[in-house]
């Protein structure tokens, strides 16, 4: 009687499948969840998008597109470009060096708030010296792999 | 004796920059303990094994440390774990006593750390030796626990479940791996994915985009407004600092380490908590309590102490379970794997010598950065004034090489850097917590290794149950972090003015 209800809890895996098992349990508790979540705060939900919305598109809130979008597109094309150059010069991290120049600079002049002439030299320098120094140290002298 | 021969200079010079640096990264608002680590972590690619574990733990200590200084003249925590630090320093600076709230935070900081050290270094070896004995549905069931208690402790418990499945399920993208006893079968990803995705996403890329980027995209939307440093106070002049302060502080002083380490040791739960229970406790059982808020050196004492002891506290599961204890351990854990290191219950058995060289290092970084802050401690704080548009732009480089040396150069890591960059910028959005999710990421892979291959051994789901009274134990255990974080929000709930305090 007691192993006929023990053999109810009786589980045997198909190895060919078995990678699905586990994922399964996951992706169906993960959905329970979400689903959960959606019930007690559904209404909630509907405003807070709507505000989100209102936000990025900046009728609302103190949301700083220039800086948030701009921080996404210049390491995005930092990433991109970066990963085109290093075709260009395999495995000697010059690739890296040269777009950081250019991001480091770029990034750092998006950011500022009240630009002179000494905040500006401020800035190429380090744009130049950071970069370059994080090159030597790294690819020259430890000799770690990068782009 | 082969430990000698790695006491080298280097060894000490090294936890000496990194408890510098770490200072450094802890004494800027917004810059945490988790973001030094993830961010010099390509520097210990070149060195060996003990010469990494140094900079990475002087890191760790000094990241902690340098929160208290804003935390103190401005009233800003340079981390999260010294919020209950700006209750009494920022008071006592406005006083004119900056320097003397600073030295005493340091002073119980170097306490706390060597305290949770002793802590470390008795505890993680009978924890570990306990351990080994566990077979895998022990271990799935540790894992559960850990999970459980992370999502638990949460400020939202279901968004901290959540958050923990999320972080399950993301790491299962990938093949089932071959090595592990699976079938090699990609899954939960489109074919298209399946080049970059074989083993799934890369632990470190992840971290550090989630720890280095989500934190200048956070900054970056607010337009880094509150950059200026307003009603910074100085440092010369007030009064004195002498030891004499902690006459009587003994027992707070043990209590609050005892507090942080022991939060420390539960898996994921952040350093806020350790020190807001410390100065609570504190509060509610010192004679008196009537100055705390007001600038009483009794609070920093607690706050300081208990969240430097989360440091030795947070290595105690990652070394003896292999389970990171907080954020911050978390990214040690992939930096460990890194050098070969595989931290488990057979890690100090099986590297006697590395474990011995892990407890100088931990002693060192903590009366090094004793040394550095309390004598330099004027030149520390001129840090806090260093502009986030110098910054910013060369933590997100440094995340770069983090994440591309990582597998010796691999473009879609960097990516993997963006991608989760993103995703841990929405995640803040829509309220996930972070901790949970990267715990339940770093620990997904070996539950589904321990799940499955029980029920492949046992075939029966009521093994879990069964198997063991350590397992009977851990399903109590898991009951009762449960049946607690109900019980605290229940109480909460009837007494809202004890959260405000």
């Amino acid at each position: 009687m007691e192993s006929h209800w023990l053999s109810m809890f009786d589980v045997t895996i198909d190895f060919d499948q078995s990678h699905l098992f586990f994922p399964r349990i996951v992706t169906t508790i993960l959905v329970g969840l979400l689903l959960v979540i959606v019930v007690t705060r559904f209404r909630m939900i509907a405003p807070a998008i709507k505000r989100a919305g209102r936000v990025l598109v900046g009728s609302e809130g103190a949301f700083d597109h220039k800086r948030f979008f701009g921080t996404l597109a210049l390491t995005t094309a930092y990433f991109y470009l970066m990963g085109v150059l290093s075709d260009v010069f395999p495995n000697t991290g010059y690739s890296f060096l040269i777009m950081s120049v250019i991001f480091v600079f770029l990034l750092s002049l998006l950011y500022v708030d009240h630009l002179t002439r000494r905040l500006f030299v401020i800035l190429v320098l380090n744009a130049l010296i950071a970069p370059a120094l994080a090159w030597y140290v790294l690819a020259e002298l430890f000799r770690i792999t990068l782009p | 004796m082969d430990i000698l021969s790695h006491l080298t200079p280097m060894f000490f010079g090294l936890i000496a920059a990194g408890t510098l640096i770490g200072i450094i990264f802890g004494a800027i608002p917004g810059m945490t303990a988790t973001m030094a680590v993830a961010v010099c972590l390509p520097l210990t690619y070149a060195f060996g094994l003990e010469n990494g574990i140094a900079l990475l733990l002087g890191l760790y200590v000094g990241g902690i440390s340098g929160g208290m200084v804003p935390a103190v003249l401005i009233n800003i925590p340079g981390t999260p774990s010294s919020i209950t630090t700006t209750f009494d320093g920022y008071p006592m600076a406005k006083r004119g006593e900056g320097e003397r709230a600073l030295k005493i935070g340091i002073v119980a900081s170097v306490f706390g750390g060597l305290f949770s050290a002793a802590v470390l270094f008795f505890f993680a070896p009978v924890l570990a030796d306990f351990a080994i004995k566990f077979s895998y549905v022990e271990k799935f069931l540790i894992i559960l626990l850990a999970l459980t208690v992370i999502a638990s402790l949460c400020s939202n418990m279901l968004m901290g479940i959540f958050s923990g499945v999320l972080g399950v399920w993301l790491s299962l993208i990938g093949t089932y791996s071959i090595t592990e006893g699976g079938n090699g079968e990609p899954r939960l990803m489109f074919d298209f994915m399946q080049y970059y995705l074989v083993d799934g996403f890369s632990l470190l890329p992840v971290l550090i985009g989630l720890f280095g980027l989500t934190t200048v995209l956070l900054d970056a939307e607010k337009g880094f407004k509150d950059d200026a440093v307003q009603g910074k106070i100085s440092l010369k002049g007030g009064a004195k600092f002498r030891f004499n302060v902690f006459k009587g502080q003994l027992l707070n002083l043990v209590r609050s380490s005892g507090i942080g380490t022991l939060i420390g040791i539960l898996p994921g739960v952040g350093g806020s908590a350790a020190s807001v229970l410390a100065y609570s406790q504190e509060k509610n059982f010192s004679r008196d309590s009537s100055q705390m808020g007001k600038g009483a050196p009794q609070g920093i004492v607690s706050s300081e102490s208990s969240n430097n002891a989360l440091t030795g506290g947070a290595l105690v599961p990652l070394l003896s379970l292999g389970i990171p204890g907080d954020s911050t351990t978390a990214i040690l854990i992939g930096a460990f794997t890194l050098q070969g290191i595989q931290v488990g219950p057979l890690f100090i058995g099986n590297n006697l010598d590395t474990w011995y060289l892990m407890m100088i290092a931990l002693v060192a970084a903590n009366v090094l950065m004793f040394g550095i802050m309390y004598f330099a401690i004027r030149h520390i704080a001129k840090v806090i004034e260093v502009p986030k548009f110098i910054l910013y732009p060369l933590i997100i480089m440094m995340c770069v090489v983090g994440a591309y040396a990582i597998n010796y150069g691999i473009m879609f890591d960097v990516w993997t850097l963006l991608i989760f960059g993103v995703f841990g910028w929405v995640a803040h959005k829509v309220g996930l917590e972070t901790v949970p999710l990267i715990i339940g990421f770093i620990l997904g892979k070996s539950a589904e290794v321990y799940f499955v291959k029980s029920i492949e051994s046992y075939g029966n789901l009521t093994i879990f149950f069964t198997k063991s009274p350590i397992a009977a134990f851990l399903w109590v255990l898991i009951a009762v972090s449960v049946a607690f974080a109900i019980y605290l929000r229940v109480r909460n709930r009837r007494r809202p003015e004890e959260i405000e305090s």
